[in-house]
């Protein structure tokens, strides 16, 4: 269990870090979450002790974090590099042994994930010969080589390709099924959506929110129904009530759409579906929950006074 | 330290890869060959015919130095003695190029002066000396031993014939030994330059590519710049060593191939007696050979470059890593390095003063400070340290060694500081902030 207490950080008079706090378990994969510039790489910075909190600790299994604790953890940062004249084997070899690995070690687990990711004629590939993708893969491999038991990726699925995006998420679910502890700070939505257990939301130095993503996204709902029907746009409108309101409405066909209501006084599921019997053929209805972009738009977006959100 | 080491490995192996790295390894000894191919074929020019006055007050020549004449040097004698002014200023020895001592203390103390108007070249000091000294030789045999002059030369004790300018008797602008310790002095600032904006390359590159950032979450930024300064330090000794060797060798074949006529006597002189004996006499007498074999104590002098280079790299190695680290960008990092230059002109400039007033005020201030010290330390080693006071370059080294902990101190504070810091533009305030954070 990685725990981080009370942190606070500033960098001369700009405040980085006020007071954050949260904790991340064991086969858990943890979204960070925020804008650009609210804290999220000061943060990871420190969990990685490359810098050291001006207040407040950093725990791991109850134990204040050192720098022994650092070949436990494989950190991806979000503007990594490599050193472009080495070779793709040189490179594990290097970064591998400085993690605590021995040659012969680096290279086996090398041969394993050249191997899972079909890449095993890269080994001997200078790295300025690779693509952006290809080279994102080894820092990917470069990051888990010595099977870390946490993980900490700043955004891991930038500059992949859909095809690779998907062989990253399942192999992040798969850790996460060994046991591993993940931290993912990303900024595309619909993969914390799809794989995160637990968020926290970082804006402007402060944690803001913390939860798993199905409480967070039931606690920010706003009562909406979607229905999705086949028949005439105007028969629907006309039978709705007052007691509805058409918030949107998506056009699938001619005569295929999905409606967006808004419930009005004490009216319910049951009356939209008794409201619609025998006007249109409704082919499924459902509780509309705010997507996590829309949350993480709704609370970073700044307020301004008679602006309703 | 396992961390450390395998930073400078990495960067060890590098720059052994790198092509630049190995170009230099050959470039380098092939400049300063070239350097002093010109410097013998330059000293082997001037006047070529001279007219050299003996003044030999007691006699001990005989007024003969030659059995058959040399084309080149034309030898007469004075009976009295010959102050070096009235040489220089009378007018019945204006015709004379050279004035030769020969007074009757020679004979125990092998000491000899030449004054000179036009200085010499290598190969007329080499005639005049070798000739001058056959004949002393030729006398001492005759009035001291039973010995064959052959037999004689190989347990006697060489002449020093010591040449002086006229126009500058105390010849210290000209001590070849002093010239030979600014030379190491040079070298060690050169390699230093040149493989500390290795470190400030490599740091700034670093940063740039921000690889430094996945480094840094497994090595402490002080493990860092040590493994960088280490490595790279050692792919500096390891092109020192090849260096040294490509010139050893390149001055071997040189001798044997390029000059020969400077080092074979055949060309220098004939005597009409035995090659080998004159081989052994060139080689002996030879200002370039009794230079560097004789003169110049390499195993003294190369046990002191390599700790002051060594502590001196450390000095100014951990300076360019903290500039790089604290650079917002490339050219940033190349504008404050400006001031390190200067720096290490100015040890540069020490060192030639020191070689020009090694015994003034200034030049004993220059041997102990730490940014000046391995140059100044260099020439005055090689021009000889009095006798008890050898402790000095200790001191010196002492304080350079102090000086290099100190300043790794706060480059490693720099450094540490510095490093993840993106996109600004240094300034010194900014340094200063660093400096004070731990």
């Amino acid at each position: 269990m990685l725990e981080v207490q009370h942190i606070s950080k500033s960098f001369f008079r700009k405040t980085a870090l006020e007071d954050v706090s949260m904790t991340v378990r064991e086969g858990e994969i943890f979204g960070l979450l925020g804008p650009n510039g609210a804290g999220k790489t000061t943060l990871i910075r420190i969990i990685n002790k490359i810098i050291d909190a001006d207040r407040g600790v950093v725990r791991i299994n109850g134990d204040l974090m050192t720098q022994k604790h650092l070949s436990m953890v494989g950190y991806l940062p979000e503007e990594r590099g490599l050193y472009k004249s080495m070779t793709v084997e040189d490179h594990a070899l290097f970064l591998g042994q400085l993690r605590g690995l021995s040659k012969r070690d680096v290279k086996m687990q090398l041969d394993y994930w050249l191997e899972k990711f079909t890449i095993g004629d890269w080994k001997k590939k200078r790295i300025e010969e690779l693509s952006k993708g290809m080279a994102q893969k080894v820092q990917f491999i470069c990051t888990v080589l010595h099977e870390p038991k946490i993980l900490i990726l700043d955004e891991p699925l930038s500059g992949f390709d859909p095809v690779n995006v998907e062989l990253i998420k399942q192999e992040l679910i798969e850790m996460r099924a060994k046991g591993k502890l993940i931290i993912l700070s990303t900024h595309n939505m619909k993969s914390v959506e799809e794989i995160c257990d637990r968020v926290a939301l970082i804006d402007h130095s402060k944690k803001i929110l913390e939860g798993t993503v199905s409480e967070i996204r039931e606690s920010r709902k706003t009562g909406e129904i979607a229905i999705k029907f086949r028949g005439s746009m105007i028969a629907f409108v006309n039978a709705l009530w007052t007691n509805f309101e058409l918030v949107d409405k998506e056009i699938l066909a001619d005569d295929r759409f999905i409606a967006r209501l808004k419930t009005r006084g004490e009216t319910n599921f049951d009356d939209l579906l008794r409201a619609m019997m025998g006007q249109v053929r409704i082919e499924a209805v459902w509780e509309v929950l705010p997507s996590m972009q829309d949350i993480f738009i709704d609370l970073v977006t700044p307020k301004t006074e008679g602006t309703h959100a | 330290m396992r961390n450390s080491w395998l930073v400078a490995l990495r960067e060890l192996k590098e720059r052994l890869g790198s092509r630049s790295f190995v170009g230099m390894m050959i470039a380098g000894p092939l400049l300063i060959l070239v350097l002093i191919y010109f410097l013998f074929a330059f000293g082997g020019e001037g006047q070529q015919k001279w007219n050299v006055l003996i003044a030999d007050p007691t006699g001990i020549m005989d007024k003969k130095i030659l059995i058959s004449a040399d084309p080149d040097v034309t030898y007469s004698f004075a009976n009295g003695y010959i102050e070096m002014n009235e040489f220089r200023d009378a007018k019945q020895f204006r015709e004379f190029d050279a004035l030769v001592e020969v007074n009757e203390k020679i004979l125990s103390n092998k000491l000899s002066f030449v004054f000179y108007r036009e200085n010499p070249s290598m190969r007329m000091q080499t005639k005049i000396r070798y000739q001058v000294e056959r004949r002393i030789e030729e006398v001492m045999v005759a009035q001291f031993t039973d010995l064959s002059i052959r037999d004689f030369r190989k347990v006697k004790q060489p002449l020093n014939m010591a040449f002086r300018n006229v126009y500058d008797p105390m010849d210290e602008a000209s001590d070849l030994r002093g010239w030979v310790g600014l030379f190491y002095g040079a070298l060690i600032f050169s390699f230093i330059f040149l493989f500390g904006m290795t470190i400030l390359r490599s740091v700034t590159r670093e940063k740039s590519n921000r690889i430094v950032e996945v480094l840094l979450a497994t090595v402490h930024p002080n493990q860092l710049m040590i493994g960088k300064i280490v490595g790279i330090g050692i792919a500096a000794f390891i092109q020192f060593v090849v260096w040294m060797l490509l010139v050893a060798i390149g001055l071997v074949l040189m001798r044997s191939y390029v000059f020969p006529d400077l080092f074979d006597p055949s060309h220098v002189v004939a005597m009409g007696e035995h090659a080998s004996d004159h081989f052994f006499a060139a080689t002996e007498y030879n200002q370039f050979v009794d230079l560097v074999y004789e003169r110049i104590r390499f195993g003294t002098m190369t046990f002191y470059f390599i700790l002051f280079f060594v502590l001196g790299y450390l000095f100014y190695g951990a300076l360019f890593a903290a500039i790089g680290a604290t650079s917002g960008s490339e050219s940033d990092g190349q504008q404050f390095v400006l001031p390190l230059i200067f720096l290490l002109c100015f040890a540069l400039f020490a060192g030639y003063y020191s070689l020009q007033n090694p015994e003034s005020g200034l030049a004993m201030l220059f041997h102990y400070l730490p940014f000046t010290s391995p140059v100044v330390v260099m020439v005055k080693l090689s021009l000889g340290y009095a006798p008890g006071h050898a402790y000095e370059i200790w001191m010196s080294l002492i304080l350079l060694l102090l000086s290099a902990a100190g300043v790794l101190v706060l480059a490693g504070r720099l450094y540490r500081n510095g490093i993840l810091q993106f996109g600004h533009r240094l300034r010194f305030g900014m340094l200063l902030r660093w400096l004070k954070r731990m």
